[in-house]
């Protein structure tokens, strides 16, 4: 084996190591906001459960999540032809929607104590800041993770293979927090 | 004349570690200075577990005596020389917590598991070495919190290591419960996120960087109990996370996450309503019972591994071994269940988790059979080790008979919250685990540290451990069957409980006798780290691979990266260096059985 087949051998390898301990940790992070559905489920069956009206900014959060995760895609399929001005440019403009994202749950946080909900106003209230809490914290850590996407990006991709499993880092992470948000929001309005 | 040329400098090995003594030491990403930093911290938290167990004992030994000299030294728990309830409450709590979660999970699982994992797979280190770094550190911090509750207002944590509400929920229902709590919670959340951070890079290690050749089913015992421990750890630790959230919010921000309606404490009725308590339960054993497994498997993977290193001859049954601990693991996440049985559950729930908890006990003694087979027919060489791995057999076997009774619900009905669950837990994860702790310091202490431990304080260290442990916990099953009550400080005010009087003075010297003991393996390991026997590279003759490295491996582990040829338990062979072929030997040269 010469130097440059090693040398490949462990970025491979790397590779694979990351990628598992990103599944790993989101298998924990299922497990953690299982365990706060069921405790959503066991608590609504008491008397005092009352629904409190959500915000409709929410919906609005939404779509801003969906849209940046639509625009990572775009990044990595930019990237992909080697065009990277564009997908950089979908980068910062996934992690921009990300940011508007935080910024639109603390609205409409503001929103709920306006109307006279807080935190200890009833269960459903109490698991709504919970939840959203929770996973907006959650969404901090995966902005850094496509941050450093995003400065990979910008820079040119000077390793096309490096980037490439950067992508695959942020993008995984990226949708899965799309997707436990879309629950999350179903589970409270729904529910 | 030309002056003789100087002597060229001499050659670096290959892996000679060139970091400072920081980050050599301190802040090190070496797998087995980190491991050793997990079993140093793990043992300094053991003493302040033992000194706990102590206080406890003195109270039910001699219930009405005084000791103003406890007083002096802790006036804060002591009143006219008499330790106060809510003390008592707090020092169990203490006992409980820094012994399963701060012994036993850091010295046995983080510890070892961080030591062994990578030399056994064939690794240089562990897949993510930074983090298993911060892993370490978030560790220490989460132990220093423990530590730090004993001294703030009100004093530690005192509703149990289970920290039930609505006792752990109201500030106003304990001292304990003021600070003391919060810090416990505290220390909890840091605990779960480094042994998160731990398991990943274990299951991350076993998966991505195995030496050629070594296939999952060469893979030794040990690493696949740390293996599907790290899988446990993951999957069943984030619901206490969310647990632990919860509790915080309903004692700091008003929730009533567990608080139910009409509560009083203090003559004051709670505004909380709704909670539930039982919501607690559920959460603190989903994570409960599979933390039990997770310290209790890498006590047999290692039990598994010592045994032929001392009897020459394989391990029987290595596969079903496997499977079975595939099976516990599976299991363990569907049998949370069985620490409730008097909460008021539906019958039909309470007969499901019977059945599941029984079903455990078929992985558990084909397991524990397995390890009598592999003893069977040998001549065994009673070492330290081995000792202990023959303690760990022993309790497996006779705590593990009272978990048939505690698992069937309508037994447990009786026994529930009694001394006999105390005599079981002890027995099972304090017993397999603490003897299956000295098995391995006493095993790969010769590889840590490239001394030998001494032989004679070894075994008398063994047999006063051994003997007045079992003493201790065997007599406390039959407490327990005569309905004596878990917890309770004041037990001699109840009539029926007086005549118990004499079997707890038999316990608690016994328990004297144990804590004593165990200066016996504090000088030898000490004595040993500085004067004891040099070891060679594989002092025992085993077959795993971080005996065909130096003692203590350098920095990196391996010269070259090994090819394994043969599985972990390649004894009773002809071989050029004796009975055994350890997992690089090559094929040609000596034949592979499995």
């Amino acid at each position: 084996m010469n130097a440059d087949t090693a040398a490949v051998d462990a970025v491979a390898v790397r590779e694979d190591q990351l990628k598992l301990g990103l599944w790993m940790f989101l298998a924990t992070v299922t497990m953690l906001f299982a365990a706060f559905t069921s405790a959503y489920i066991v608590r609504r069956s008491g008397s005092d459960w009352r629904h409190v009206a959500l915000p409709s900014i929410l919906w609005l959060n939404s779509l801003v999540l969906a849209a940046s995760s639509v625009a990572v895609e775009i990044a990595n399929v930019r990237g992909t032809r080697t065009a990277w001005r564009s997908s950089a440019a979908a980068m910062v403009m996934a992690f921009a929607l990300g940011i508007v994202f935080l910024a639109g749950q603390v609205v409409a946080w503001r929103q709920m104590v306006s109307a006279g909900v807080y935190l200890p106003t009833s269960p459903h209230s109490s698991f709504f800041f919970m939840l959203t809490g929770a996973h907006a914290v959650h969404v901090i850590a995966a902005l850094a993770v496509l941050g450093w996407g995003a400065v990979a990006t910008l820079s040119g991709a000077r390793d096309p293979r490096a980037w490439t499993s950067r992508m695959s880092l942020c993008r995984t992470f990226w949708h899965y927090l799309g997707g436990v948000w879309l629950f999350l929001f179903a589970l409270v309005s729904l529910y | 004349m030309e002056p003789p040329a100087p002597p060229p400098p001499p050659e670096r090995p290959a892996h000679e570690d060139t970091r400072g003594f920081v980050r050599r030491y301190i802040f090190s990403t070496d797998h087995k200075i980190i491991g050793i930093q997990y079993i140093i911290t793990g043992l300094l938290m053991a003493l302040v577990g033992a000194t706990l167990a102590t206080l406890i004992r003195l109270q039910l030994g001699w219930p009405d005596h005084a000791w103003p000299l406890l007083e002096k030294l802790l006036p804060g728990g002591y009143q006219g020389g008499v330790m106060l309830p809510e003390f008592y409450l707090a020092v169990v709590t203490m006992h409980g917590t820094i012994m399963v979660f701060f012994f036993i999970s850091y010295v046995l699982v983080s510890g070892f598991g961080n030591y062994l994992v990578p030399l056994q797979v064939g690794a240089t280190d562990m897949a993510f070495p930074f983090l298993n770094m911060l892993s370490y550190w978030i560790a220490f911090l989460s132990a220093a919190v423990l530590i730090f509750s004993f001294f703030v207002a009100g004093g530690a944590a005192a509703a149990g290591w289970t920290a039930y509400p609505p006792l752990s929920a109201i500030a106003a229902a304990v001292p304990g419960s003021q600070m003391g709590q919060s810090l416990w919670l505290l220390s909890m959340a840091l605990f779960i996120a480094s042994f998160t951070m731990s398991g990943l890079n274990i299951v991350a290690t076993v998966l991505s960087v195995r030496a050629p050749g070594l296939s999952m089913m060469r893979l030794p015992l040990t690493v696949w109990s740390y293996f599907i421990a790290s899988i446990l750890g993951l999957l069943a630790f984030p619901p206490l996370t969310a647990a632990a959230v919860m509790l915080l919010f309903d004692r700091h921000l008003g929730t009533s996450f567990f608080l139910p309606s009409g509560l009083v404490v203090a003559n004051k009725v709670l505004t909380n309503t709704g909670g539930s308590p039982l919501l607690w339960q559920h959460l603190f054993w989903f994570l409960g019972h599979p933390e039990v497994y997770v310290l209790i498997l890498p006590a047999l993977g290692i039990a598994c591994d010592i045994i032929p290193a001392f009897t020459r001859k394989p391990v029987y049954g290595y596969r079903m071994s496997v499977y079975c601990l595939w099976a516990v693991g599976a299991l363990s996440m569907i049998v949370w269940g069985h620490h409730m049985f008097v909460s008021g559950m539906s019958p039909f729930t309470g007969e499901y988790f019977s059945l599941v908890t029984l079903t455990i006990t078929v992985p558990m003694t084909i397991f524990g059979v397995n390890m009598l087979a592999s003893l069977w027919g040998a001549k065994l060489e009673l070492r330290s080790p081995m000792l202990f791995v023959c303690g760990v057999i022993a309790l497996f076997g006779s705590g593990g008979l009272g978990g048939l009774f505690l698992g069937n619900a309508t037994a447990d009905m009786q026994l529930h919250d009694t001394y006999f669950v105390v005599g079981h837990f002890h027995m099972m994860i304090g017993g397999v685990t603490l003897l299956a702790t000295f098995a391995a310091i006493y095993f790969w202490f010769p590889k840590m540290f490239g001394r030998t431990m001494n032989e004679t304080l070894g075994k008398a260290h063994f047999w006063l451990t051994f003997a007045p442990f079992f003493t201790i916990f065997f007599m406390q099953h039959f407490l327990g069957i005569q309905g004596a009550p878990r917890r309770y400080y004041a037990f001699t005010a109840y009539d029926y409980l007086q005549k118990t009087r004499g079997q707890n003075l038999v316990i608690s010297l016994s328990a004297f006798l144990l804590v004593s003991s165990q200066f016996i393996f504090i000088v030898n390991f000490v004595w040993s780290l500085v004067r004891g026997r040099v070891a060679e590279a594989n002092p025992w003759r085993a077959t795993t691979l971080e005996w065909t490295v130096p003692s203590p491996p350098p920095h990196g582990n391996f010269e070259t990266v090994p090819t394994v040829e043969r599985w972990a338990y390649e004894y009773g062979v002809r071989a050029p260096g004796g009975d055994f072929a350890t997992q690089d030997v090559p094929a040609a040269a000596v034949p592979v059985t499995a």
